[in-house]
């Protein structure tokens, strides 16, 4: 209850006064439109956001050099103006109170994360890697680190980790999101190569998207197919009746993890009839004689058994692809999270390449990225392959990289890292002793984390470096390492686009946070191995690094001048080499407009393998599909950012709840809202029931932005990407008394 | 001797420093004119409202996918409180196995032809513009009273506990009149959302028999609301909000619990008194007292329910259409009535008998148009029998409690156990009916007041028990003393009923997200 004087004065209807100037817009000027008058800038500067992959611009509204607030950018070439509701509130979860300010220390009497200096967690740090590593030699610590941080920060982690401190292992948590389409990429272009560009979108006549939802995973992209003046045909092929499902042209249902099988099924019917484009293949592949023999067998009653589909959708499917002038193909998580996700995304490639669907506008085989930097992490962490896509055991690439770099040659280990599943499994086998996650929360996203979280306990030494102190996994750290986040620091992000944009620094951190790249230098330093890092001055000097790093590479940005250089054109998409500095960077680039793939002989390949059956079908005990995925647009990936914003949490479902089909929930016994039991042979949790069509019967679907849902999870692997497959496993649902 | 600077020193400054301005801001780029302009010129119309015509927001629901850019654009372009959203995006889902159906829907103000919230304030805080049709609220002028709260069948006015007032979406009348477009329709990355300009006749028309915005809205007719929702697509009859089957508890608004019963205590013994002059004029006195105590005790509480009281004294300005404001005059003049007659009565003046009965018809019309407030909501809940039938049978209840404990009677205390059995009795059957039966218009209130309030429910029964009993007892002795404990169950079966009264009400809203 207010008091206020003010209500007495004789007025008999108040129509201004200081509550209704509380909300008084004024122009905002710097082409803003009216803006709240108590959050007038003085200057605006635009960034690109930190969420996912698209990589929108965000014009930020600064006041003495300090953010304020935020709006979409009208000139970026990605957004156009517009941004999802995350990208509205990226400047909210940096004012949490939960923020690590501070290094903390748990203290082995009490138990507690206690706050330290810089100096002793770094002395901390230090000792017990080093401890770790003279004990059990350089293959036994890792760290598992992110899609989430700047380029310039993914290649300092790497290089420190294996140049530097010496040690072997290492992965992110890209292998839970892109590292099918990178390694389908890898061996069906020569290079890790998303070829498209946005305006694709708006230039096909037909899009095709598998196992993706852009509407609520990648809202802006689904602007720009709004975007296309073709009237094109839009076919989604997704279990389940998605926002995106909706509103398709066309939308195939098939049943969960028969998506290689369908996309078999319909090589054969284009290769059969004749609807292919034999001169592109001709011109530009190989291997596709092997590929028409292997796919016979996909005959259209065999795909409609295995997929359900019925014929005459299969046949329509096909027809529609024969029909389009310009056709994409699309996919996401729905493909790369799978026991055969490698394969299934190169089926993709097939479809696209042996109907000449790449390289002209409005084609191509696109997989649409996850995390905001994803594609940083693919192509410069140093992780799976030797910074910048070079090859370790290549002597030409070591010489190459060692002298960039400044340092010598036998730095650079020949042994390849281990993947995620590995060091966890070396967790488990006791090879690692010292875990270093970083801007990850595993112990919520990992697949089967039930089980990761026990093997947590096996560690000698946790470190969690990270934004908040609260994620599932830093609490369970020895020692957690306060990361200055987004907006806090510079550096560049590259989207699925391949585009190049910028991150500045518009926001203090609080305490005694510091971006991830002073906490390597810091490392370094204290390590001893500073003067080998001596180079990394800077972001800006060690994407001077990177620039050299990737001369002669399919992924070359010796063009790009500077940072401002990348500003002043609204990001620059990779390739841009140095024979082309002195030309205006075109808005849109896409790749293979000249036939001319990665691989040594120029060709793009078929790759293809019979398909397996899943690792853990349902049965009488287990009867019910699990399908995972996101859950809303305001909700990002373990929500450690995303729950921090009031209107972000008010825009999603506060609690787990699982979509159940009326058929199933009748059968159970279950209503919407009733509380019910999920079980999976790794554990169980609980959840809000919601009875919906939407999810077909003998399935459910639950977001997994929520903790326990991956305690569900199977821990099952494609075989070449290493990418867990989360959207299968057998579980039982029943009602909670 | 200062300590050596260290390299963590250094970078710990280093962080400090922001950078972008000097690196890259655009600080002479000083654009009046938004650019945003290309992208929403289309989407807002060129001229002004004409005579019988305002704005309204247009929704295509083909093209609204549940990204939800509007509301949080809406909340950052107009500078709302953290936790303020002035549009919200629900669900619609339904259909078949083979034909699901799903639907993400955006909303906020109606901006309706009839607000109810413009109608229901006491003091005027709102204001249909004349021009443009857009419903404005008043901040400075309202006194966060949150009637609007409860009128609007929309769920749109929020009240904020830091500022007392409620707030809420003005369709960014200055964007609009400067010619840009509402941070909504600036900010749909799929032009989902548009201002259009209707016909307030058009809209009045088409809101008639049984009409709502969206399934699971509430029925247009009550407030005409402007929004239009287009769709291209068969929306199965079957199409349900997410949270259809949702039980929440709504806010409980203790004040008004209590100021609600004390009011309808004091004249159920000011009726007392009133009546006792027939049969034993000794209790005329202190019934008329007790009643005075707790009418004053009941107004005084209900100061307590508003956000900014200083301002109350504008309530005279609904009179034309606020319950609200009729309640407040209703019981200004039942307490200037009922505080006379208790003092004439002290001094013996011959001017307490016409008091006496201006008090009663005050005491009647005062409950009356509490009873109003609530039934002018629409709410099914609320109905105009059942809440008269709550308030009336409350003064009744009561009044006969304050005889029974003034004259020690033991038949007072009797009578009011049988009014007690008689209401409980039709209020319980008529809950069960409604839980039994889905299309009972009770039927989520009574299943909310059954699942999510069961304690209460409970205490009410026991109360209820009590009465009964005590009221065998005091035949056998110590009335006073049983009709005092009586008084207290009774009170505490009233208080009971009275948080059910508000809190399993089941307010209408607009279709919302997936309940947890």
């Amino acid at each position: 209850m207010k008091f206020s004087f003010d209500d007495l004065t004789p007025e008999i209807r108040r129509f201004d006064g200081p509550l209704t100037r509380d909300l008084v817009r004024e122009p905002g000027k710097f082409g803003l439109g009216q803006v709240p008058a108590r959050l007038l800038p003085d200057a605006t500067t635009t960034m690109v956001c930190g969420f996912c992959s698209t990589g929108c611009g965000l014009k930020i509204h600064l006041r003495d050099g300090e953010a304020v607030n935020l709006s979409a950018e009208t000139e970026y070439p990605v957004n156009l103006g517009m941004a999802c509701p995350k990208g509205w509130e990226a400047l909210t979860p940096l004012a949490a109170p939960d923020r690590a300010t501070t290094p903390l220390l748990r203290n082995p009497a009490t138990g507690d994360l206690e706050p330290v200096g810089w100096d002793r967690a770094l002395e901390v740090f230090c000792e017990k890697f080093k401890a770790v590593q003279a004990e059990h030699g350089p293959e036994s610590a890792a760290f598992l680190s992110t899609g989430q941080i700047v380029t310039e920060e993914m290649a300092f982690l790497g290089t420190l980790w294996k140049f530097g401190l010496g040690f072997v292992h290492c992965d992110s948590n890209t292998r839970q999101c892109m590292a099918t389409a990178h390694v389908a990429y890898k061996q069906s272009f020569g290079f890790d190569a998303p070829p498209f560009t946005y305006a694709d979108f708006e230039q096909s006549d037909v899009l095709v998207f598998i196992g993706a939802n852009p509407c609520i995973a990648h809202p802006i992209m689904w602007q720009r197919v709004l975007r296309n003046p073709n009237q094109p045909e839009i076919i989604v092929v997704d279990p389940r009746k998605t926002e995106t499902a909706m509103a398709a042209t066309q939308h195939y249902p098939l049943r969960p993890k028969s998506d290689l099988t369908l996309l078999y099924g319909l090589a054969n019917i284009l290769i059969t009839s004749g609807w292919i484009n034999r001169d592109y293949i001709a011109a530009h592949t190989t291997g596709f004689r092997e590929f028409a023999e292997f796919v016979t067998p996909f005959t259209t009653d065999r795909v409609c058994a295995e997929t359900g589909v019925s014929a005459d959708d299969l046949w329509h499917f096909a027809e529609t692809i024969r029909d389009g002038k310009r056709v994409s193909f699309w996919w996401t998580m729905g493909v790369n999270q799978s026991h055969e996700s490698t394969r299934t995304a190169q089926a993709i490639i097939a479809l696209a390449l042996m109907t000449g669907n790449m390289g002209r506008p409005g084609t191509g085989a696109n997989s649409i990225t996850g995390q905001c930097n994803a594609m940083g992490s693919r192509l410069f962490a140093n992780v799976t392959s030797l910074i910048g896509g070079h090859d370790a055991k290549n002597p030409e690439h070591r010489a190459k990289v060692a002298n960039i770099l400044g340092l010598p040659e036998d730095r650079i280990p020949t042994q390849p890292s281990m993947a995620y599943d590995e060091i966890v499994q070396g967790i488990e086998d006791g090879k690692i002793k010292a875990l270093w996650v970083i801007a990850t929360n595993s112990s919520h996203s990992w697949v089967q984390h039930g089980k990761f979280n026990e093997l947590l306990k096996k560690l000698d030494f946790l470190v969690v470096q990270d934004l908040y102190t609260t994620t599932e996994t830093a609490r369970r750290a020895d020692l957690v390492l306060p990361a200055a986040g987004w907006g806090e620091k510079e550096g560049t992000l590259i989207n699925s686009e391949r585009r190049i944009g910028l991150v500045k620094k518009v926001k203090r951190a609080p305490g005694l946070a510091l971006a991830d790249f002073h906490i390597f230098q810091l490392i370094a330093d204290r390590w001893g191995c500073g003067p080998m890092f001596a180079r990394w001055q800077s972001p800006e000097a060690a994407f001077g690094l990177l620039k050299e790093i990737s001369r002669g590479q399919p992924c070359e940005i010796t063009g790009i001048r500077c940072y401002a250089h990348i500003d002043e054109n609204g990001g620059i998409q990779w390739p841009w080499p140095a024979s082309q500095a002195d030309a205006q960077p075109a808005r849109e680039r896409r790749l293979f407009e000249d036939g001319q793939y990665f691989t040594p002989d120029g060709r793009a390949r078929f790759l293809f393998e019979m398909p397996r059956p899943v690792a853990e079908p349902t049965d009488a005990e287990y009867p019910l599909v699990l399908l995972t995925g996101r859950g809303t647009s305001a909700q990002w990936h373990t929500g450690s950012r995303t729950n921090k914003s009031d209107v972000l949490r008010r825009l999603a479902p506060e609690g787990c709840y699982v979509e159940i089909n009326p058929l199933d929930a009748h059968r159970l016994g279950i209503r919407s809202g009733q509380r019910v039991e999920i079980r999976s042979r790794r554990g169980a949790i609980a959840a809000a029931a919601f009875v919906t069509p939407t999810v077909q019967p003998g399935q459910i679907f639950i977001p997994m932005h929520y903790a326990e849902m991956n305690r569900l999870t199977f821990p099952s692997f494609d075989p070449y990407s290493r990418q867990p497959s989360y959207k299968h496993c057998a579980v039982a649902v029943q009602l909670m008394d | 001797m200062e300590a050596p600077r260290t390299l963590i020193d250094d970078l710990l400054e280093e962080q400090q420093r922001l950078t972008a301005v000097e690196r890259f801001a655009r600080k002479h780029d000083r654009h009046d004119l938004p650019a945003q302009a290309r992208y929403y010129r289309d989407l807002i119309p060129l001229e002004k409202p004409g005579k019988g015509e305002q704005y309204a927001f247009a929704v295509d629901l083909d093209a609204c996918t549940g990204c939800k850019a509007c509301v949080s654009a809406c909340h950052s372009l107009n500078g709302l409180d953290d936790e303020e959203l002035w549009r919200t995006v629900g669900t619609l889902h339904g259909g078949h196995r083979h034909e699901p159906y799903l639907q993400t829907i955006t909303t906020a103000c109606h901006h309706c032809v009839d607000p109810a919230c413009a109608e229901g304030c006491p003091v005027l805080a709102y204001e249909k513009d004349t021009e443009t049709g857009i419903v404005r609220h008043l901040d400075d002028q309202c006194i966060g009273c949150q009637y609007c709260v409860l009128k609007c069948p929309y769920d749109v006015p929020k009240y904020s506990h830091k500022r007392g007032i409620v707030r809420k979406c003005d369709m960014c009348h200055g964007r609009l009149a400067a010619g840009e477009a509402p941070a909504c329709v600036q900010a749909c990355p799929n032009e989902a959302i548009r201002i259009e300009i209707v016909n307030q006749a058009d809209v009045v028309a088409a809101s008639g028999n049984g009409a709502h915005v969206t399934p699971g809205a509430f029925e247009s007719s009550y407030t005409r609301p402007t929004t239009k929702y287009a769709t291209s697509r068969q929306m199965p009859e079957n199409a349900r909000p997410a949270n259809d089957t949702e039980l929440r508890l709504d806010h409980a608004h203790w004040p008004l619990i209590y100021m609600l019963v004390l009011t309808q205590a004091a004249a159920g013994a000011y009726t007392a008194s009133v009546a006792s002059g027939w049969f034993a004029p000794f209790l005329r006195l202190p019934l008329a007292v007790t009643g005075t105590v707790l009418l004053h005790l009941g107004l005084a509480v209900s100061v307590l329910h508003l956000g900014r009281p200083l301002g109350a004294w504008r309530f005279f300005l609904g009179l034309r259409t606020s319950w609200m404001s009729r309640e407040i005059l209703g019981f200004g003049l039942f307490a200037g009535a009922g505080t006379a007659y208790a003092g004439a009565l002290w001094l013996g003046w011959a001017v307490a008998r016409p008091l006496a009965f201006g008090t009663v018809a005050l005491a009647a019309l005062g409950i009356f148009c509490s009873a109003m407030i609530y039934i002018d909501t629409r709410r099914p809940w609320w109905t105009a029998r059942a809440t008269l039938a709550r308030f009336f049978g409350a003064a009744v209840i009561l009044g006969l409690h304050a005889v029974a404990v003034a004259a020690a009677s033991p038949v007072a205390l009797i009578a009011a156990a049988v009014a007690q059995l008689l209401f409980a009795g039709g209020q319980a059957s008529a809950e069960a009916r409604a839980i039994d039966d889905e299309e009972h218009p009770w039927h989520r209130a009574a299943r909310t007041a059954k699942v999510l309030m069961p304690k209460v429910r409970e205490l009410r029964e026991i109360a209820l028990l009590l009465c009964v009993a005590l009221a065998a007892v005091a035949f056998m002795g110590a009335p006073r003393s049983c009709a005092i404990l009586s008084s207290v169950a009774a009170v505490g079966a009233v208080l009971a009923e009275r948080l059910m009264f508000f809190r399993a009400a089941a307010a209408p809203r607009m279709p919302g997200g997936v309940p947890t």
